[in-house]
């Protein structure tokens, strides 16, 4: 572990050093914003769940484990359930079992670079798409990602499961 | 990852939105855990700085007051609790005082049997006093805040007055054991008066109201220990306690 290392940086972190905060600030903010940006079209809440995943990254960096995934997919789990927050118009604490969906990604990216999901989930309508990002990519529980994407939690199964339904049959 | 990295070309058409789902999950999944990755998102200085001031100044803001910090852990949402440690009727100062007035009432009371009625008179004034504070003289300032507080402004007056009230009921409440003789008496008046006043609030503005019933209080305990503190009294003031809930319960609910 290096002392600029993620995981080095985050226990500074939690041991209260501000100045580390800073540098995983500069590092992480850029690509955070830019990734949550293509979830939320409204600028300034995306900037709030921005701040609002650092000031939790302040109180909770004690939290993060390095054997359950890299520190980025960590703090993606943070951002976007404060987007989910922020949409709600009022904080929500980050839930304790906010787990990092690391093995979900995995399976994801290796089919995605392989070639034929991608082409399958191109073809998705974008509604459906959503539905996957939000649930497989981003982790979200179905409740969560009802607010995020702004529709009722029952529509969001509905097209997950149809997602589902046509993935498999565009792979086959 | 396997050496691979996001092309330049493929970050530009995420950045832009007109990447391929299926290919923007891909750059996704491997930035989140590529540090050269994440280095070549591009940066604006300026809006970083910002960000970060943001980030440092909520961050570096001190302690939030033992009384913010007990009634969040009663379950009380943070915002609600902030607003209520801000009550210039539950500050230490204000505390102090009360517990001041009601020491040397108690005390009264100690020197001469009589001079129980001095307690008897004051306690019931003292939460009117406390919103008379909250809301006299910093009133504008108070708006203020409501504005800023996700709180409409109805219930903020509401609010404020129950937690001077509740402050000031257990503050009574902790002397009354001291007393020569025990007696809750001056509990229904002190709740009866504070329901009063926040009825006339509206009509009056609430100093005003608390104020003139003061006076009208303390002008009626001469009268004497059984008509002002006797069983007839104590079932009037239950009784009128019976309109200001109500009245209470439809202003909260219409805000
Ligand atoms: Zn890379």
């Amino acid at each position: 572990m290096t002392p600029d290392s993620d995981a080095a940086l985050l226990a500074a972190v939690a041991e209260g050093r501000l100045e580390a905060l800073r540098v995983l600030h500069h590092r992480h903010a850029p690509w955070l914003r830019a990734r949550l940006a293509r979830r939320c079209g409204d600028p300034d809440l995306v900037q709030s769940a921005l701040q609002d995943t650092f000031v939790a990254v302040w109180q909770d960096a004690g939290r993060y484990r390095p054997s359950e995934g890299a520190a980025g997919a960590w703090l993606w789990t943070i951002a976007i359930r404060k987007l989910v927050s922020a949409l709600r118009g009022r904080p929500a604490p980050v839930a304790a079992e906010a787990a990092v969906t690391e093995s979900a990604e995995d399976l994801v990216l290796r089919a995605v670079e392989h070639g034929d999901l991608g082409t399958a989930l191109n073809r998705l309508s974008p509604e459906l798409r959503a539905a996957i990002r939000a649930t497989v990519l981003d982790g979200l529980t179905v409740k969560e990602a009802a607010r995020l994407l702004g529709v009722p939690e029952g529509t969001v199964k509905t097209r997950v499961m149809r997602a589902k339904a046509q993935l498999r049959e565009l792979l086959t | 990852m396997n050496g691979w990295h996001v092309p330049d070309d493929l970050r530009a058409a995420y950045l832009d939105g007109g990447l391929p789902e299926a290919a923007a999950m891909s750059v996704e999944v491997h930035v989140a855990s590529c540090q050269g990755c994440q280095a070549a998102f591009p940066v604006q200085e300026e809006w970083l700085e910002e960000s970060w001031a943001a980030i440092a100044d909520v961050v570096d803001r001190p302690a939030p007051r033992p009384l913010t910090r007990g009634l969040t852990a009663l379950g009380m949402p943070e915002h609600v609790a902030v607003f209520l440690a801000a009550t210039p009727g539950l500050t230490r100062s204000w505390l102090l005082g009360v517990a001041g007035a009601l020491g040397f009432a108690v005390a009264a009371a100690h020197a001469a049997d009589r001079s129980m009625l001095v307690f008897l008179a004051v306690a019931p004034v003292l939460p009117l006093l406390g919103i008379a504070a909250a809301y006299g003289a910093r009133v504008d300032a108070l708006y203020e805040v409501a504005s800023a507080a996700p709180i409409s402004g109805g219930r903020v007056l509401l609010l404020r007055a129950m937690a001077v009230l509740v402050a000031a009921l257990l503050v009574t409440g902790a002397a009354t054991p001291a007393l020569p003789a025990f007696t809750a008496a001056w509990l229904l008046p002190s709740l009866a008066l504070t329901g009063a006043a926040l009825a006339l609030g509206p009509l009056l503005a609430p100093h005003r109201a608390s104020a003139l019933l003061a006076a009208g209080w303390l002008a009626a305990v001469p009268a004497g220990r059984e008509a002002v503190f006797g069983a007839p009294a104590q079932a009037a003031y239950a009784m009128a306690l019976i309109p200001f809930v109500y009245l209470g319960a439809r202003r909260w609910n219409r805000l």
